[in-house]
């Protein structure tokens, strides 16, 4: 039996496989024998996967050596958890060796999940056994095997498997997985929000953009602002002297009283003109007070008053 | 660029689109603001003309006008009318004889109305009596 043979994208590797000449897949999926990582099951009081990976570390201390990295993969194995530390640098000199390539290795699973699968010794190749030992997935020599004992074939397509590592989170990329999605979803919520904020911003003059193309539309020849500029100085001036007259106007009557008669009124070239008659000096005084405080110039003698304002 | 190095680097090119796709959205962001701040208040500007030009056109040369001044000629009784002449967008009055009493009602109704005042004498010629005489256009 050939275990090395590629199956339904799933590959078993251990030491002694062969070269790879060629993969017919882009993506695989590889399963690792003991070779490549060490085991622990423990019993313990944890309900989340996240809390058994926080320990993880803590558990191999006696196991692992300091001198390398190791990752860790955590899964619930019936009433325990299973721990497993591997050293995803060993692995990927070890994949480059046989002619495997770190990006075409989609995911890891390590034998000791094919657990229920094995149930009988499975030979590796000429030196090696794997072996179902107390639950427990293990790489013996051949030699310590019962030279009557049948092996069990292993069809990689017959099973499927959950809950591997990812080789790119590992090792294939510079940034993790992990920390794409996060950085990736801040990225695309920041983009949305200001998208959005922008979409808001334009929005605020459409009601005013819409409103001016309606009166241009209403008045083409306003279009240019030239021509409104000419129209507007047209037009300021009469507005502001018009204003200015009746302004005028109503300042003047509010000198006139029973005591103070208008004599002549002109408006003539922008300037107006009043003669008011008093019947004594003091209302002369008061009249001419007022009109001062009006901003008019003030003449005249005896009991008259003649008032003046340039517009 | 293969598939096999696109799927290596997927992990970057995830993080470089997105990043690449929020400095774009943000620089939109900023060029919408911009682009607001600028336009709004030159928008603003436009309508606040265009609406001065209706308004000074409506008030200072309404068509409706060459009626409305035809009450300057029954303002008071006709025998105190000297003169009354409606050319074009012009009209010229000269009134004698006028009580104070008339001399307000003309006054107020001459200021009341939106005309241009070109030239407006008021004279007492004696006791309470008072000629009036003005040009107006529009």
């Amino acid at each position: 039996m050939n275990l090395t043979a590629k199956s339904n994208s799933k590959l078993l590797i251990h030491k002694n496989m062969k070269h790879i000449i060629s993969l017919d897949q882009n993506s695989i999926d590889i399963i690792l024998t003991p070779n490549f990582y060490t085991f622990i099951r423990e019993e313990l009081d944890l309900k989340f996967n996240y809390q058994a990976k926080q320990i993880a570390e803590s558990l191999f201390d006696d196991y692992v050596t300091d001198s390398h990295e190791y990752q860790y993969h955590v899964y619930k194995c019936d009433q325990h958890w299973c721990f497993i530390a591997y050293n995803i640098n060993e692995i990927d000199t070890f994949l480059t060796s046989v002619g495997i390539e770190k990006h075409q290795v989609s995911k890891i699973y390590f034998t000791q999940q094919l657990l229920d699968l094995i149930e009988f010794p499975i030979l590796l190749d000429e030196e090696s056994v794997l072996e179902n030992i107390d639950n427990t997935i293990t790489l013996v020599p051949k030699f310590l095997m019962n030279p009557a004992i049948e092996y069990a074939p292993l069809d990689m397509s017959s099973f499927k498997l959950k809950g591997g590592a990812t080789m790119s989170s590992s090792l294939n990329s510079y940034v993790s997985l992990k920390e794409t999605l996060m950085l990736g979803s801040i990225f695309c919520i920041l983009g949305t929000v200001s998208i959005l904020e922008g979409n808001r911003i334009k929005a605020s003059i459409s009601k005013e953009d819409a409103k001016l193309t309606e009166l241009l539309d209403e008045n083409p020849r306003y279009t240019s602002s030239l021509s409104r500029q000419s129209i507007l100085e047209k037009y300021k001036p009469i507005d502001q002297i018009e204003r200015a007259k009746r302004s005028t106007i109503k300042d003047i009557s509010k000198l006139l009283s029973n005591k103070s008669q208008l004599k002549l009124l002109s408006i003539e070239k922008n300037r107006i003109k009043a003669e008011i008659i008093t019947n004594n000096q003091r209302i002369n005084k008061q009249v001419k007070e007022h009109a001062r405080a009006k901003k008019f110039k003030v003449s005249g003698a005896s009991l008259t008053v003649k008032v003046e304002k340039s517009l | 660029m293969n598939l096999m190095t696109i799927q290596r680097y997927k992990n970057e090119i995830i993080l470089m689109t997105t990043f690449i796709f929020s400095i774009y959205a943000v620089y939109y962001k900023f060029s919408a603001n911009k682009y607001v701040n600028e336009n709004k208040i030159i928008i603003q500007k436009q309508i606040n003309e265009i609406n001065a030009i209706e308004g000074y056109k409506k008030q200072w040369t309404d068509k409706a006008m060459a009626k409305k001044v035809k009450i300057f000629k029954t303002i008071v009784s006709s025998s105190k009318v000297k003169l009354f002449s409606k050319k074009s967008s012009k009209v010229v009055a000269s009134y004698i004889n006028l009580t104070s009493s008339e001399l307000n009602k003309i006054t107020n109704k001459l200021l009341n109305i939106p005309i241009q005042i070109i030239k407006l004498q008021v004279k007492e010629i004696s006791k309470n009596k008072f000629t009036m005489e003005f040009t107006c256009k529009w």
